[in-house]
């Protein structure tokens, strides 16, 4: 499986809290697909663990990469969309 | 009330007091000490998803038990509970050799230190680690019940309150006290979503025992030992003497929403508009276009009366991506607010022009003012650079001791001065506004505090400046009415905050005001200051 990646900014004013991770991690079980996020050229977590989405202590202002296994690209885009709205704050 | 009551401050939730026996809910059951397993991983492994599986049930039971707030709590912390990452380092430490509650308790510990040091996880921590206990006492059958009376009334006294601790309180608990935790703690948010009558904070519990009698009186944020409610603080009821409030009362905004919210309160334009929330979000700096496009709409929005919007206050806890801003080690101290000229001068003058031409094009009264302004060149250079651009009126925060002396020598230079009392406080006291042990001198009723803010508005009136405060004090209604005495023209509060500080400031007339604030300044504590200050105004009524 191909994999479908693409780049979010945190504009949320206090940066990537436990609300977002949440709301991303009950996203990706909905999806039922493997989402992984993280900084760029750094390791990368699974977003379906809200622990490791906190660790990531993403600040406001930050890029975050977003890595998605499917071909789809439609899919991708509206997780990717959705992803960035609940990094809006 | 006699001297031997004791009486112990802390931080009040709520309104109402309540006096009752005292029910001390002790520390919490030691969990057995961190040991191995025999050898049989399977089983072992086995405990720990069994024991997460009941914790989350139980979390379900008492969310659907709840009311929404709570509810919202305990679906998050499920969500954590069962989080993969989590079991799967439960297994790793399973495989060195630990017994499922220690091997649990291990892996919480291990994300608690990968969130630890950030201020935004600070109180999370603490609800993790509560999970991690609550899923080794299953593992060893141990029980974190509170055991809480049904039938009677009484004041719950402990450390602090976890969810699941919250979620058992009975009809029985009337009061709650707290040695440790804060405003924002899930204790403080559920006892007021309840009504609950709380004091949090409040160190002196520690030593109070099962069986006492105490008062908890959230107004005059204080436990007294053996008082009852004879002694209670009363809550203040600001009954209207006039039309218009002593002084202008202006709303504090950060975007566009919040002008839109200020302009449906009943407050007299805005007294700090914080422009950061245009810069932070971007990687780019917005073109001058957008921004003159930025302004021009949340200016519009805005209620009717004089605007004061704010340069950027940025520093390198709060860095704007496109202006490369390096590591501090403290921040605080550092280069941001107005210092960013030396290094960012083209950006500051492009965002007056931006804000100018945004004045132009509104036909509103603006005023611009400079953050962090610590001598009287920066007042005069703020000054000189403002005036060259724009037809606005021209002010600095107050926020730095040592600015003070100097607002005799600006008469003239400038049209106004904005006390924000937050960072005051945290530089008059030497005390990092954030640190949760220091949160009793950032209190605004620190007679340190007052008597600067005299100085101010009395130094400010010599020299014929507009002054005013937009700091969270000037949210606190009562001590709204000391700002007044003490001379300031105007104060600006959250929007939410406008229409009480309105009626506070409709209550009393210029000469009350002042003796309120004479009475403020005799304190000696910023407890003793609020009490006096208290008992003036309660010597108006009636």
């Amino acid at each position: 499986m191909s994999t479908i990646s693409a780049q979010v900014v945190i504009e949320d004013p206090i940066g990537f809290h436990a609300r977002p991770a949440g709301q991303i991690v009950k996203l990706v079980k909905e999806s039922g697909l493997e989402i992984r996020i993280g900084k760029p050229n750094e390791k990368m977590v699974k977003a379906n663990s809200p622990l490791s989405l906190m660790a990531l202590k993403g600040k406001s202002g930050e890029t975050l990469v977003v890595e998605i296994d499917t071909e789809d690209q439609s899919v991708a885009d509206g997780i990717v969309s959705q992803i960035q709205e609940f990094l809006r704050g | 009330m006699s001297s031997n009551h004791q009486v112990l401050s802390g931080l009040g939730v709520g309104l109402e007091a309540v006096a009752a026996e005292v029910f001390r809910v002790a520390p919490a059951k030691p969990l057995p000490i961190p040991a191995n397993h025999t050898g049989d991983k399977e089983a072992e492994t086995h405990k720990v998803r069994s024991a997460v599986d009941a914790v989350s049930s139980q979390l379900q039971e008492l969310g659907a038990k709840s009311e929404e707030t709570t509810r919202e709590i305990f679906e998050a912390l499920e969500m954590i509970l069962q989080d993969e990452s989590l079991f799967e380092q439960a297994i790793e430490q399973i495989d060195q050799g630990f017994e499922a509650g220690t091997a649990f308790v291990n892996a919480v510990e291990t994300f608690a230190e990968l969130l630890a040091g950030d201020e935004t996880f600070e109180e999370r921590i603490a609800d993790i680690r509560d999970l991690g206990r609550r899923v080794a006492a299953h593992v060893h059958g141990i029980s974190l019940g509170l055991d809480l009376p049904t039938t009677g009334s009484y004041v719950l006294v402990g450390e602090d309150f976890s969810p699941a601790d919250t979620a058992q309180f009975t009809d029985a608990v009337v009061g709650v006290v707290t040695i440790a935790g804060g405003p924002t703690s899930h204790t403080a948010i559920i006892c007021r979503s309840r009504s609950i009558p709380a004091v949090v904070s409040c160190q002196g519990a520690k030593d109070i025992v099962s069986g006492q009698s105490v008062l908890v009186d959230p107004v005059g944020d204080r436990v007294v030992v053996g008082a009852d409610l004879s002694s209670a603080t009363r809550a203040l009821s600001f009954v209207s003497k006039s039309q218009e409030p002593l002084v202008s009362v202006r709303a504090n905004i950060g975007s566009l929403e919040d002008a839109v919210t200020a302009a449906t309160s009943a407050a007299k334009g805005v007294g700090l508009f914080r422009t950061e929330l245009l810069y932070l979000s971007s990687k780019q700096k917005p073109t001058l276009q957008q921004q003159i496009d930025s302004y021009t709409e949340i200016l519009a929005a805005c209620p009717e009366g004089p605007i004061v919007v704010r340069t950027i206050d940025a520093g390198s806890d709060k860095p704007v991506p496109f202006l490369n801003m390096a590591h501090e080690e403290n921040p605080a101290l550092g280069v941001r607010g107005f210092r960013l000229i030396k290094e960012h001068r083209e950006f500051i003058t492009e965002q007056l022009k931006a804000i100018e031409s945004a004045r132009a094009k509104t036909g509103r009264d603006v005023w611009v003012m400079a953050p962090m302004i610590a001598s009287y060149q920066e007042a005069v250079e703020f000054s000189e650079l403002a005036r060259s651009l724009g037809e606005y009126k021209i002010g600095i925060m107050i926020e730095t001791p040592g600015i003070i002396s100097a607002i005799k020598h600006l008469g003239g230079k400038l049209d106004f001065v904005s006390v924000g009392t937050n960072d005051l406080s945290q530089y008059l006291f030497a005390a990092d506004r954030m640190h949760s042990q220091l949160g009793a001198l950032m209190n605004h009723w620190q007679p340190g505090l007052i008597s600067a803010l005299a100085d101010i508005a009395n130094l400010s009136a010599m020299a014929g400046i507009h002054s005013g405060v937009c700091g969270e004090s000037a949210s606190d209604p009562a001590f709204s009415i000391v700002l007044a005495g003490l001379g300031f023209n105007s104060v600006s509060a959250s929007p939410s905050q406008v229409g009480q500080v309105r009626s506070a400031l409709m209550s009393v007339d210029k000469d009350q005001a002042i003796l309120v604030s004479k009475a403020a300044l005799g304190g000696l504590s910023a407890e003793q200051s609020k009490s006096l200050a208290l008992e003036k105004l309660a010597s108006f009524e009636g």
